[in-house]
């Protein structure tokens, strides 16, 4: 086991007096790539807005590279290196792919951005091909790269991916992920929310189950993808009865 | 592969690796089992109120009884068609009883068989052992995974479950076993065997053994190692999970390892379910961490063990039981059969209404009970179930011995020639320090 990027312990959050998420606990170790799964209103959400500051946890703690981030601002923790690629990209799209991305490294400073840069662009070469071309005009698949580029643009030492595959055709899909799975092989730490429990178990080493606010499974992808509740999830299936055949 | 999980953790990991499936484990009993739903409903409580193991004495106990009584499904997390094993792990005692009874889905199999191997692994076992397992399969629920891991290891296998001691030692020879896996009992057996065929141990290939699923007194242990001449290591598993495989010796024989990863244990005062301070002893207390089938939250296993958390001289930091110094019931074991007193005092007063008292004598050989006789006294003399005394004495020996799956002698005597109680309800012990090989049988 190695050192722990992120740790998760006991959080839980809500609005008003809606409480969404119940005592979560789950880690990150260095180098890992670790899926968050769960259907729609599971707490996907609340609980990204809570690890990065936009929300405030009402009881536990967020420890990232072993200090607490809970009560620092977002600007502070993307300052750390816990950088978010939000759903739905959030691009702007009037501004070029070339902005868009200096943009991404703007906390770190001109100087970095130029170095960074050049690694992005590799990467991504289609990017590359359109940088001069305003964000709104790129395909579905290439605005997800924009985002994922403009992450890492910030210099993350954990990257959040929420629901990378979002309102994406099946074949680009496959691309998003081949691009992740690069990404880990190169030693990007990688935490990956999604409601795409097999996609999303097909490239990461472990996986948490998020139901109604809390965890409710855990283990390595391998195991999840065999596991009938995994399967029962995805597959819409329902049980009654402990007898049912 | 399992031990390299043992290795690599820390001591902080550990917590950390338990803290969150703590949560898991509450998470899915309250979503997914009649029981601890209905039981934390009851409470007004949540799994989220429990916060971390700091918390966890604020959850109330699960027994014995508890798991009877909410036989067949009420301690189910998952429909039958996940399960892949059940387990009667407990047999009804008494009339219109339940029996307990356990389930294993995949993962719960694996994961019971992983565990197995890494108690192999970790007294250095490997593809080329041999490992031979000598159980009663129908007695003992859990022997198969001393099969199944020394499979998944590679270790060949010479299957031997009821033959005889002579036979256990001619295929012990002839395939060079270098592992001998067994209850306490037949290994005391096999001893006597080899002396009365005046076999030379030398002859063995023996590397180890490996004794279970009682506990292994330290006499025994002396008595095996000297006889086979190679070291005797013991394990441990609650009986009512049908499992061996939750804590082990490694070869520093300085406690069993527990497999901290997958079982989180407490040590409790058996009167007042307080914990008690550390390194003192008490009733051993488990709540399964990703057990799927039938997990169990603060289980009172009725052992009483201490827990040591210094790191081990094998170089482990994992946690250790020391070997179960006695029962919080009057659970008894002859070799290797769970007996009862209670259970035993039923059934001879459903068969002779002019019982008086009886006593239950176990003789003990190297701390091993070996030999159970009954002593009854009536109230009055002649008028027998069954017409005459020995027709009566047999009913009695036939009934338990079906009933106990246990061969025991019955004696009728004066109630005032009954020897006094010792601490266990109604039974003495009776310490041969030579195992009666006429009666030890093949087991």
């Amino acid at each position: 086991m190695g050192f722990c990027v992120l740790r998760v312990k006991g959080v839980s959050a809500g609005y008003d007096s809606m409480q969404v998420l119940r005592r979560v606990s789950f880690h990150l170790e260095e180098g890992e790539i670790v899926a968050l799964i769960g259907s729609n209103g599971a707490g996907k959400s609340t609980l990204l807005r809570t690890i990065s500051g936009l929300h405030r946890a009402t009881e536990g703690e967020i420890l990232f590279s072993g200090a607490p981030i809970h009560g620092k601002s977002p600007e502070e923790i993307v300052g750390l290196g816990l950088v978010q690629v939000p759903e739905a990209r959030q691009l702007f799209p009037n501004m070029t792919v070339l902005e868009n991305l200096e943009l991404g490294g703007y906390l770190r400073g001109r100087k970095y951005v130029a170095q960074a840069l050049p690694g992005v662009l590799d990467r991504f070469p289609v990017l590359a091909e359109r940088r001069r071309q305003r964000a709104g005009t790129l395909s579905g698949g290439e605005q997800q790269m924009l985002s994922i580029g403009r992450a890492l643009m910030a210099g993350p030492r954990l990257l959040v991916l929420d629901e990378p595959s979002m309102g994406l055709a099946p074949l680009i899909i496959e691309e998003i992920y081949e691009i992740i799975a690069n990404l880990y092989r190169s030693g990007t730490t990688i935490l990956l929310v999604e409601q795409n429990a097999m996609g999303a178990l097909a490239v990461a080493q472990r996986a948490y189950v998020l139901e109604t606010g809390r965890i409710v499974l855990s283990g390595s992808a391998e195991e999840l993808l065999e596991h009938d509740d995994v399967q029962r999830a995805y597959l819409g299936r329902d049980y009654q009865h402990k007898w049912e055949k | 592969m399992a031990q390299d999980i043992a290795d690599k953790l820390s001591f902080e990991q550990i917590r950390l690796l338990q803290a969150e499936r703590l949560q898991m484990t509450l998470n899915r009993a309250y979503l997914n089992m009649d029981f601890y739903r209905g039981r934390m409903d009851s409470l007004g409580m949540l799994p989220e109120d429990i916060g971390g193991m700091e918390d966890l004495a604020a959850f109330p106990f699960t027994t014995r009884e508890d798991l009877r009584d909410h036989y067949p499904y009420g301690l189910f997390a998952v429909p039958l068609k996940s399960i892949v094993r059940l387990k009667i792990t407990a047999p009804p005692l008494k009339e219109n009883e339940k029996p307990i009874v356990v389930g294993f889905t995949r993962h719960d199999v694996k994961m019971w068989q992983d565990l197995m191997v890494r108690l192999y692994e970790q007294l250095g076992v490997t593809e080329r052992d041999i490992v031979q397992v000598a159980f009663n399969y129908s007695l003992f629920p859990g022997a198969f995974t001393f099969n199944q891991a020394a499979e998944a290891i590679g270790a060949t296998l010479a299957p031997s479950a009821t033959n005889s001691a002579v036979m256990q030692l001619q295929v012990m020879r002839d395939f060079r076993s270098t592992i001998l896996a067994t209850t306490a009992s037949f290994a005391l057996h096999i001893i006597d065997t080899m002396r009365d065929l005046g076999a030379d141990p030398g002859s063995l290939h023996l590397r180890l053994v490996l004794v279970g699923p009682d506990p292994l007194p330290e006499v025994t242990r002396s008595r095996l190692e000297s006889a086979f001449g190679v070291p005797v290591f013991g394990l441990y598993g609650v009986s009512e999970m049908g499992e061996p495989g939750m804590a082990g010796e490694c070869p520093a024989k300085e406690g069993l390892h527990l497999a901290q990863d997958q079982f989180l244990a407490e040590i409790v005062h058996p009167a007042t379910g307080k914990p008690v301070p550390a390194g003192q002893e008490g009733e051993l207390v488990v709540t399964t961490l990703t057990t799927e089938a039938y997990p169990l939250i603060r289980y009172r296993t009725g052992d009483i063990t201490v827990l040591r958390e210094s790191p081990c001289a094998c170089g482990s930091t994992w946690s250790r039981i020391v070997p179960i110094l006695r029962r919080t019931d009057n659970r008894l074991s002859v070799r290797g059969i769970e007996v009862y007193p209670e259970y035993v005092e039923h059934l001879l007063r459903s068969l002779d209404p002019m019982l008086h008292d009886f006593r239950l004598v176990v003789h003990t050989a190297w701390g091993v009970g070996e030999q159970l006789d009954l002593l009854v006294a009536r109230t009055r003399g002649n008028d027998f179930p069954g017409s005459n005394k020995a027709q009566y004495l047999d009913l009695l020996r036939s009934h338990i011995r079906r009933r106990l799956g246990l061969g025991v002698r019955v004696l009728l005597t004066d109630p005032d020639r009954l020897p006094g109680e010792g601490l266990t309800y109604k039974t003495v012990f009776r310490n041969a320090e030579t195992a009666q090989s006429s009666a030890a049988g093949s087991l």
